[in-house]
């Protein structure tokens, strides 16, 4: 008996591996094939002008039909955190959820400079340190009591309070009058925000920030609904955890919260008392859908909506037969960044060390010639990225300089100035050695993630090799998002360069990013004519739009000459949405609502 | 028999602190923590904000004393507050528990569904087509892991003939306590228990046949069937009641697996439930999550095991340790 069994198990055993042996030779026999096919497609298969390709607002402009519904998708890998409060979210997908029901007191235009046409208008004074706002009669919150001046002091009360934890006490609010006294605990007050009456307030800040108009903090908290935290009525834990703010937050959008489905979706319903005027849906639901999931989803009608569809997915995207495809620039851009000195500490500074591996401008400048960002956008996006020239982004209409080309791929032009910088391949190698013959090898860090995240560093690897400078991973591979930025902040001397992106926000101002002050300068590069643009970009002078312009202007020039970072790449998000949704736009510059978007069908 | 749950009991509790330094120690050793990923995207705060609020948390105390301070907090029931969703820990844990017993109740109540009769029917007819069936699907289910069958479960039912929800675990739209709502409920379960239990059956059917095998040649079971109890009878009376005691006496691994399936099947299926929020706590380094939720699966793996301790000491007095 037992021998039987023996051989039967034997049997299968054998019969099983042969199975799994034809199956996989036949999986990988159909992975090449595929793998060609997929390599045949992905060459002829780019977009080569992505804003004449695509649209920004949906084609249909059929009339909506009264109390449609619409399904919006939320592509995250990740639930929505739920903490639903503009002063105490972290990430991006609450920011989703929350742009259905509240809305910023100001609209902004195609500068995202705050604008009139918004709940509440504004003047600036004279010497530009003092904001009136003035909020408009007929804005409610969902529970009809009219939103209040107090209600934005609210915000800015959180915001400074000592015991506020989140990330969002920046220096648009430390620049308020008195507002550090209060943060330190000094103070019960702001003594820099004056409430006139119910509906008007004075902001005064320490001193006049161009920035303020884009960078102004206008959205109100509802002091009367969630409670109030600077009169003791509960702690400041106790409000970020509470229901009003998780699970039934009110605000005074074209939509209230009437469901949530904690980390999954939520239901809005109309707000018939809109101060705008009357929504034109009865109801939106907004689901989480997973990036994997977000083309099948939208294929299927799962979705109507679908913001921020994969672009390395393109080839699948545009089987979509019942949905448009809308792109528009985001405000971001990836780079290469070449590490030029340390932070640090005492004098909370960015020291440059004049003996950096890569202090050589000419260097920088080959390494950014040799990059052929522009097949890279392609190959590996489908012509979604574009390659970048300057450091202030397109999106930034204004202020972005479209003449300045910044370094386009050349390999020519960066051996010659290999050549002239002194980096020679003496040996024979293959590899240039450095201007003292010592062996030049270069350590690069990038980022994990993705299936295309090792194939892209190899292909800058390979562009890097090409003009004779030998650059290798970091410790040998791509490293996990948190151990990356971990070694990045500390310096860590096994990073000569590496690849990382940036979110802008909505204001140009890159003192942030680039200053000597700025800790976030990972390249830890300094000089004195950048502080001086700096600051003069940022200064009283610079309320002068034309003054302004000029000033980044010339310090993208001087990005483009001193190469701190190579800009790389520019990104476009594609947005796929449904053919019976109309009013849908993604353009910063369009008139059109949130409210007036509704369906055909 | 008290004594003995008792003094299991009482083992758990060096086991339970020696986990949770070890969690803590690991946890601590990770790079960066909650607070680098939220500041990479506010360039515009200053590096003094961010480290008062390191401070404030406590971050950049030694691990230990980190420890000493969550250890005489958990003893109190505070699980501290999760920097990402701004919430207690313990509520946050509530939150998701439900859809994860749902889910792992289901998945293991489907398991046993499947398993049972599948083993009877191997053991029974040993040898029999049924049988090399049966024993090639155990195979089979064995080699296979998790997330490859998640995903082809997703991509043939949800992508592809579209039968079932792509993911999450209700229908926001369906009005909460109607008869669409359960329905939506169970159309949002069916995928990702399936994929759990269809891979989860393998121990219990092998245990099942092999168990089922060596009884019916039993002495018992021979004066049974000389005494003329119909064949039928032999087998649930007599052969079953022996064999299907040790599969009992499995629960608790049982369970062991469906805490780490529910980490793949609820990321894949986008299921909020402690799985996914367990990965994504690593990943944004949330570690007042991670460490309640390691705490949370270690404790449910010595309970387990002490339960399948207990059954058995029940079934078989031979092994209780008096």
């Amino acid at each position: 008996m037992s021998k039987k069994r023996f051989l039967l198990f034997a049997s299968l055993m054998m019969a099983l591996t042969l199975l799994l042996a034809a199956c996989s030779g036949d999986d990988e026999a159909k992975k090449t094939d595929k793998d060609q096919d997929k390599g045949k497609g992905k060459d002829e298969l780019f977009v080569e002008d992505v804003e004449a390709q695509f649209p920004q607002t949906v084609s249909n402009d059929g009339e909506a039909v009264k109390d449609g519904e619409l399904t919006v998708g939320l592509i995250s890998d990740s639930p929505f955190e739920g903490t639903l409060n503009k002063v105490f979210y972290e990430g991006k997908p609450d920011a989703d959820v929350m742009k259905w029901f509240d809305e910023n007191l100001f609209d902004r235009d195609g500068d995202y400079m705050i604008t009139n046409t918004g709940a509440a208008e504004y003047e600036l004074s004279e010497d530009n340190k003092t904001i009136t706002i003035k909020i408009r009669d007929g804005v409610n919150w969902h529970d009809g009591e009219p939103v209040k001046s107090t209600d934005l002091l609210y915000s800015y009360e959180l915001l400074g309070h000592p015991d506020y934890t989140g990330t969002r006490y920046s220096f648009m609010i430390s620049n308020v009058e008195g507002m550090e006294e209060y943060h330190n605990g000094e103070a019960d007050t702001i003594s820099g925000i004056e409430i006139i009456n119910d509906k008007e307030l004075t902001i005064t800040y320490k001193e006049p920030a161009p920035s303020l108009l884009q960078g102004i903090w206008d959205s109100a908290t509802p002091r009367h609904y969630v409670g109030d935290v600077t009169k003791g009525e509960l702690t400041m834990e106790d409000l970020v955890s509470s229901e009003k703010i998780r699970t039934s937050p009110i605000g005074f959008g074209p939509y209230k919260v009437s469901k949530i489905v904690p980390g999954e979706s939520v239901l809005y319903d109309r707000n018939d008392d809109y101060w705008r005027g009357e929504p034109a849906l009865k109801n939106v639901a907004l689901k989480v859908v997973s990036v994997a999931s977000a083309i099948d989803a939208l294929k299927r009608g799962d979705i109507d909506v679908a913001p921020e569809l994969p672009t390395d997915q393109y080839e699948r995207m545009i089987d979509i037969e019942n949905a448009e495809l809308l792109a528009t620039l985001q405000n971001s851009y990836t780079y290469v960044g070449f590490k030029l000195g340390k932070w640090d500490e005492e004098t909370k500074q960015n020291v440059p060390d004049p003996d950096a591996k890569l202090a050589d401008k000419r260097v920088r400048q080959a390494m950014w010639h040799a990059m052929n960002n522009e097949a890279i956008g392609q190959k590996f996006y489908y012509g979604l990225r574009t390659p970048a020239t300057t450091l202030i982004i397109p999106f930034f209409e204004t202020f972005h300089d479209a003449s300045n080309k910044g370094r386009a791929y050349d390999p020519e032009k960066a051996k010659k100035l290999l050549d002239d910088a002194g980096y020679i391949d003496v040996d024979g190698d293959g590899f240039r050695e450095d201007p003292d013959g010592n062996e030049f090898v270069v350590n690069f860090a990038s980022m994990s993630g993705g299936d295309i995240a090792e194939p892209l560093a190899q292909a800058y690897i390979q562009n890097w090799e090409d003009v004779g400078i030998k650059v290798q991973l970091t410790n040998g591979r791509l490293h996990e998002f948190n151990s990356f930025y971990d070694m990045l902040e500390k310096d860590d001397p096994n990073i000569d360069i590496y690849q990382g992106a940036w979110g802008t926000g909505t204001d140009p101002d890159p003192e942030g990013l680039y200053g000597r002050t700025a800790k976030f300068n990972y390249t830890r590069y300094a000089s004195e004519e950048n502080d001086k643009l700096l600051e003069a970009g940022n200064s009283p002078e610079a309320f002068d739009e034309d003054y302004r312009r000029d000033v980044y202007n010339k310090w993208q020039e001087l990005m483009v000459e001193e190469v701190p970072v190579a800009p790389t790449l520019y990104r476009y998000a594609v947005h796929g949405v449904n053919k019976r949704v109309t009013n849908y736009t993604i353009d910063p510059t369009s008139e059109i609502q949130l409210y007036e978007i509704g369906v055909t069908e | 028999m008290i004594q003995f749950i008792l003094r299991r009991s009482l083992v758990m509790i060096p086991q339970l602190i020696l986990l949770s330094i070890i969690v803590f120690f690991l946890a601590s050793a990770m790079p960066g923590d909650a607070v680098t990923g939220a500041f990479q995207n506010n360039p515009n705060v200053s590096p003094e904000q961010e480290e008062k609020i390191r401070e404030k948390f406590g971050l950049n105390d030694p691990w230990y004393q980190q420890y000493g301070r969550w250890v005489s907090k958990a003893l109190q029931g505070d699980l501290g507050m999760s920097y990402t969703h701004k919430q207690p820990v313990t509520v946050l844990l509530k939150d998701r528990l439900s859809n994860t017993l749902l889910l792992a109740g289901v998945t293991l109540l489907v398991t046993y569904l499947i398993a049972i009769p599948l083993g009877i029917i191997a053991g029974r007819w040993q040898d029999s087509w049924a049988d090399k069936l049966i024993v090639t699907y155990n195979y089979v289910s064995f080699a296979t892991p998790m997330f490859v069958f998640a995903l082809l479960m997703l991509f043939v039912f949800s992508f592809q003939l579209g039968w079932f929800p792509i993911g999450g675990s209700v229908d926001i739209r369906a009005e909460g306590g109607t008869f669409d709502y359960y329905i939506s409920k169970v159309k949002h379960l069916v995928l990702p228990v399936l994929s759990g239990a269809l891979l989860m059956t393998y121990s219990t059917i092998q245990y099942l046949r092999n168990d089922i095998i060596d009884t019916k040649f039993k002495d018992f079971v021979k004066t049974a069937r000389a005494k003329g109890v119909p064949e039928n009878h032999v087998y649930t009376r007599h052969i079953l009641r022996n064999s299907l005691l040790p599969i009992a006496s499995f629960l608790g691994y049982e369970i062991t697996g469906l805490i780490g399936g529910s980490i793949f099947i609820e990321t894949i299926f986008s299921y909020p439930g402690l799985g996914q929020l367990f990965l994504n706590s690593i990943m944004l380094r949330d570690f007042q999550v991670v460490t309640a939720l390691v705490m949370i699966s270690g404790a449910a793996v010595i309970v387990g095991t002490m339960l399948s301790d207990i059954i058995l000491s029940i079934v078989d007095p031979r092994i209780r340790i008096d």
